[in-house]
């Protein structure tokens, strides 16, 4: 949300006064003249962040008349017919009841919505992910939070705290801590912020004996200048694909001359009268020298890019393309009629194509310039431009272009080191901590057999795997050998008492469902055994057959750490990923509330599971 | 499958409780919560232990962090509590208004910085249904008044040990009233919550806690004064036992790593980590001998000696089965002569301190003709009385003391309810609607605070009807 500057309230953009091009180009005349609004002109600038106003920060609602601004706004794109829709709303564990009453308030006065269901987030991953019971893992911007869930009630939720600066998870978080690193080495925060997206800023696997607990790649294998031998970018694999066969192309052209250039005996031919034979053996040769030709081709490219072969962890440098948008106020002759949009600088080739820059022509996409993949250009520097608001020149003008300049950069072990041992550290106690808290004892290995992890904040390679490892090595109780294979009952049966009572209860008798008998009534095998020998396999299905009747054969927990399995019966979902499956979950749930209509008995708990507008008044 | 609703979890619209957002605040030695009125478990729930780092720019030469995240080893580091362990009630004043304000002012934030109703967009167009606000010119004069007061609109309800001194309660008082600008506040007794939690008026409470053990009888929401009893037979005396059972044992066992940074944790850091460490093996390990008569009569060990035991696994890897040791740990609790020897004298505890005894010379304070209610209505509440079998111990011990009589022990089944009893009859003590005529409000504090600290709010809210001097302090109506 951005301030504006002459009243109070809030715009979605940056917004700025700037002169009219008319009237600078009328010149200096008109220019004397005071008082004259027309002469200026608001100009939106969607790319800019120039004096933004972040309504939250780290999950807090830090500024409520911005938030709810930006509320409206976002409620107004959505709006598009005269249709009054409910809506679902995902309130983070971090916004205070004083901060829930208000947005309420705002949203039935404001808009017209027949209902509303504000919904805790970790709630909305559960609707997401389809578990009973798991552990919320949401690493954000900025924040990061853990909320237990059992039986679809919140058993309890722990967050970095608010308040005091230090103590903080989050991908910007990473960001800055790439950015100490390499600041020295002039990377912007920027150019951090793109590193860490890209796959070459990674977490290395835990090794519990290396020093900080990772193995950092110590063999210098990249040494060798390899120009193209980069693991890139999704973003710009399109030019990568085209390089190598356009090469082939070439290569297939020489070849072909190559073959041509054999000096063929025609008359030889032609009198031993079989011409029609002789050709096709000629063509079959040619043929096959051919193949054999590229084949060696292929290998010597494949011998090329071997090292690069390499996965990125066992490197100890790489290259990443850092890809940036310039405006620049060029100003452009007149141009009567003609098409606003012009290729400036014809391609001009450039040899040297390891370390130059390269830029990409940028799509005509008014104002979201990163909408579309842009046409390779595989070498050269060209620049074309965008005109996302340029007003209608009559004469020359001002005009506001955006080039994209792609360079490439070597980065060193800081890609790898940047998420530290305090870091993941951090995390791991936080979770540690929360699912500990749960005061019921019964309910904490259903939650450390489901952990998900959910925000974008941990969207970073290797970040959960690396996390688990951490809890596992350090938290994980194992199983006793001094009862493993000895005692029949499990070690949580309560003592028979003298008197003669010897029905066993559990340990938790009191707090237990009848249904949930700690008692392993359908095996007989010792579930410490079971722990023992199935917890590592991670054998498929055995989250789902746990998420009940798991063994409570220790008191103490966690017995086992497991990550949830996630859902695959979305296949987008599960190629992106489910870090945002909050929102997927808050999909599912405002489906499920307003749209499916469910048998008369489940009416009540639909209606009850948001507020309408009759409710409210 | 689901737990059934407890009285402490139906909805707060019956209630009509939300009308105003009262806050609860009950601080243990343990543990301080708060939260708000009407709701099931407290929202924020921090240590009491906070944690002081050296630093030489602050006035008082140490800068506080508070809340469990922040207690980690650093340089220059002590933990401290802002109660008083023996008596908890509190110590540090200036610590505890920031602890509490850092709970209830941030971590809450009951009421956020509303913005001008010109402004906030709810009056905007013509469709607007935003009506003007409903205080007439007194109230907004008081408001004017408060603006600067954090707590303008909340009043506030706090639970004092029974044995509070008047000195605290005044300070209470003015803290609420005059620093956070409460606008109606009032003070109420643990036990009298607890109560309240079972839903009972007349009970005897026996509050096992962290620190202390306290037995009192409560009559129709009024503590009986003279009933008070207290031990420090609580959740840290029996870490204390724990402590001494490793230490005795062999080979000798560390509950905590010894560091193995360079940074040398200060001891009370250390401390504070043991204890969560054998707050863990009290969850899992520790159990109650359920009885009849002691552990220490023959047979019994020798019965448990054959029992399977529990395991435990040290934060090191090691791992122990405890058998006859988790009984003989917590037996002191019952019986004097079975407790481990202790490190300090203090730590010992006589017969006069041991659960039985305390109930017994709770009951002898009271009225005869009040014991049988009494007996029938025991409300059992705290953390540490979610020991295995500690209720099985008791109702077995109360029946040998009372032969013929009808004892009946109440206690939650739920964890949070045992744990947070006090808090949760706070919550419904404050949402109901009839309560808010009982507020103390800040128009009356001015002329009462002398009295009230006398006499007034140690004889329960009953009294303080008459107390109600210019109108009591009632919800104002929000503006929609």
């Amino acid at each position: 949300m951005f301030k504006d500057p002459d009243t109070d309230d809030y715009l979605p953009y940056h917004t700025y006064k700037r002169k009219k091009a008319t009237a600078a180009a009328n010149g200096g005349g008109d220019a004397a003249k005071p008082e004259d609004d027309d002469e200026f002109e608001y100009v939106e600038d969607r790319d800019s962040s120039e004096g933004a106003i972040y309504p939250i920060q780290r999950g807090r609602i830090v500024n409520m008349a911005a938030f709810l601004a930006f509320l409206d706004h976002v409620h107004q794109l959505l709006t598009t017919s005269y249709h009054n829709t409910p809506i679902v709303l995902m309130a983070s564990p971090q916004w205070t009841r004083g901060d829930n009453e208000i947005i309420a308030r705002f949203i039935f006065e404001k808009t017209k919505t027949p209902a509303l269901c504000l919904m805790h987030s970790a709630f909305a991953a559960q609707y997401g992910l389809k578990w009973l019971n798991m552990t919320v893992v949401d690493i954000g911007y900025e924040k990061m939070d853990v909320s237990c869930v059992w039986d679809s009630n919140l058993v309890a939720h722990r967050s970095l705290d608010y308040f005091t600066p230090g103590l903080e998870a989050g991908g910007n978080v990473l960001t800055k801590k790439l950015h100490g690193l390499l600041k020295d080495k002039g990377f912007t925060l920027d150019m951090c912020e793109q590193l860490k997206k890209s796959p070459l800023a990674e977490v290395l696997p835990y090794v519990a004996t290396a020093k900080n607990c990772m193995e950092l790649p110590d063999e210098d294998v990249a040494a060798e200048p390899l120009a193209h031998s980069v693991v890139e970018a999704p973003k710009i694999n399109e030019s990568t694909i085209a390089a190598p066969s356009t090469a082939g192309d070439v290569e297939n052209g020489v070849d072909d001359k190559v073959a041509d250039e054999g000096v063929l005996d025609v008359a030889n031919i032609v009198t031993s009268g079989n011409t029609r034979e002789f050709l096709a053996k000629k063509e079959k040769e040619k043929a096959e020298r051919a193949k054999a030709k590229h084949r060696k081709a292929q290998e010597a490219e494949a011998a090329a890019n071997r090292p690069a072969r390499l996965p990125n962890a066992k490197r100890k440098t790489n290259t990443f393309y850092y890809e940036e948008t310039v405006h620049e106020d060029v100003q452009v002759p007149l141009s009567n009629g003609a098409p606003k949009v012009e290729s400036m600088a014809p391609p001009a080739t450039n040899g040297d194509a390891a370390a130059t820059a390269v830029a990409e022509p940028t799509p005509k996409v008014e104002g979201d310039a990163a909408a579309a993949p842009a046409p390779p250009a595989p070498t050269g520097e060209t620049a074309t431009d965008v005109l996302p608001f340029a007003p209608e020149a009559t004469s020359s003008v001002t005009e506001r272009r955006t080039k994209r300049i792609r360079k490439d950069i070597e980065v060193g072990l800081e890609r790898f080191l940047f998420v530290d041992r305090e870091y993941i550290d951090q995390v791991a106690r936080l979770i540690y901590n929360t699912i500990q808290s749960i005061p019921e004892l019964s309910k904490r290995p259903d939650c450390w057999n489901n952990i998900v992890f959910v925000g974008n904040g941990s969207r970073l390679r290797g970040l959960k795997e690396n996390v688990l490892q951490t809890l596992i090595s350090r938290y994980l109780i194992s199983p006793s050998t001094a009862t493993m294979f000895t005692s029949e009952l499990p070690s949580n049966m309560a003592t028979p008492t003298g008197t003669g009572s010897q029905t066993p209860t559990g340990s938790t008798s009191g707090s237990l469902p009848l249904g949930q008998l700690p008692l392993p009534t359908t095996s007989s095998v010792n579930p410490l055994l079971q722990a023992a020998t199935t917890a590592s396999l991670g054998v498929p299905g055995t989250t789902t057959a746990d998420a009940h009747a798991s063994h409570q054969s220790h008191a103490q927990t966690p017995t086992s750490i497991k990550l949830a399995q996630l859902p695959n019966y979305l296949q987008d979902w599960s190629k992106a990923g489910y870090e945002e499956a909050h929102f997927l979950g808050a999909l599912v749930a405002g489906r499920l509330v307003y749209c499916v209509h469910p048998g008369n008995d489940m009416v009540d708990a639909q209606r009850l599971s948001s507020l309408s507008r009759v409710d409210y008044k | 499958m689901a737990q059934p609703l407890t009285t402490a979890s139906v909805p707060t619209d019956i209630y009509g409780g939300d009308e105003v957002s009262a806050l609860v605040l009950d601080a243990g030695y343990c543990q301080t919560r708060a939260g708000f009125a009407g709701e099931d478990v407290p929202k924020s729930v921090l240590p009491s232990f906070y944690g002081a780092i050296k630093d030489t720019s602050a006035a008082s030469g140490s800068r506080n962090v508070f809340g469990e995240d922040f207690i980690y080893a650093r340089p220059d580091f002590e933990v401290k509590n802002y109660m008083s362990r023996t008596e908890s009630v509190v110590e540090d004043w200036d610590t505890a208004v920031q602890v509490w304000e850092s709970m209830l002012l941030e971590r809450l934030q009951p009421e956020r910085r509303q913005t001008q109703p010109s402004k906030n967009g709810l009056n905007d167009g013509a469709d607007g249904e935003g009506d003007v606000s409903m205080e007439d010119a007194a109230t907004s004069a008081e408001n004017a008044e408060n603006a600067e007061k954090p707590l303008a609109e909340s009043p506030l309800l706090m639970t004092e040990a029974p044995w509070n001194q008047g000195k605290a309660r005044e300070k209470a008082i003015e803290i609420a009233m005059e620093n956070w600008g409460c606008p109606a506040f009032w003070l109420s007794r643990t036990p009298v919550c607890a109560a309240f939690a079972a839903g009972k008026a007349s009970a005897l409470v026996v509050d096992v806690g962290g620190a202390n053990t306290s037995v009192t009888a409560v009559h129709d929401g009024m503590i009986l004064k003279r009933s008070i009893q207290k031990s420090h037979v609580g959740g840290l005396w029996l870490s204390s036992q724990i402590r001494s059972m490793f230490d005795s044992s062999d080979p000798k066992i560390e509950p905590s790593h010894p560091p193995q940074t360079q940074l040398r944790p200060p001891s009370s850091y250390r401390a504070y980590e043991d204890e969560r460490l054998l707050t863990e093996y009290k969850e899992s390990v520790v159990e109650v001998w359920r009885g009849p008569g002691r552990y220490s009569n023959p047979g019994n060990e020798d019965l448990v000696k054959t029992q399977p035991g529990r395991i435990f696994e040290m934060p090191d890897g090691s791992n122990q089965m405890w058998r006859e040791q988790r009984f003989r740990v917590s037996e002191g609790m019952w019986d004097e002569t079975a407790q481990l020897p202790t490190a300090s004298e203090e730590e010992r505890i006589t017969k006069a301190q041991t659960v039985p005894e305390l109930i017994r010379a709770c009951l002898n304070a009271v009225d005869v003709d009040l014991r049988p209610n009494l007996l029938g209505n025991i409300v059992v509440t705290g953390g540490t009385s979610l020991l295995n079998g500690f209720n099985d111990r008791l109702n077995n011990e109360l029946m040998g003391m009372y032969p013929g009589m009808r004892v009946k022990l109440h206690a939650a089944g739920l964890t949070t309810e045992r744990r947070f009893g006090s808090w949760i009859g706070g919550s419904i003590l404050a949402s109901l609607g009839t309560f808010h005529q009982m507020w103390i409000s800040k128009r009356s504090t001015t002329r009462m605070v002398p009295a009230l600290s006398r006499n007034a709010a140690s004889k329960g809210f009953l009294k303080s009807w008459r107390l109600r001097i210019d109108g009591a302090w009632t919800p104002k109506k929000k503006s929609r």
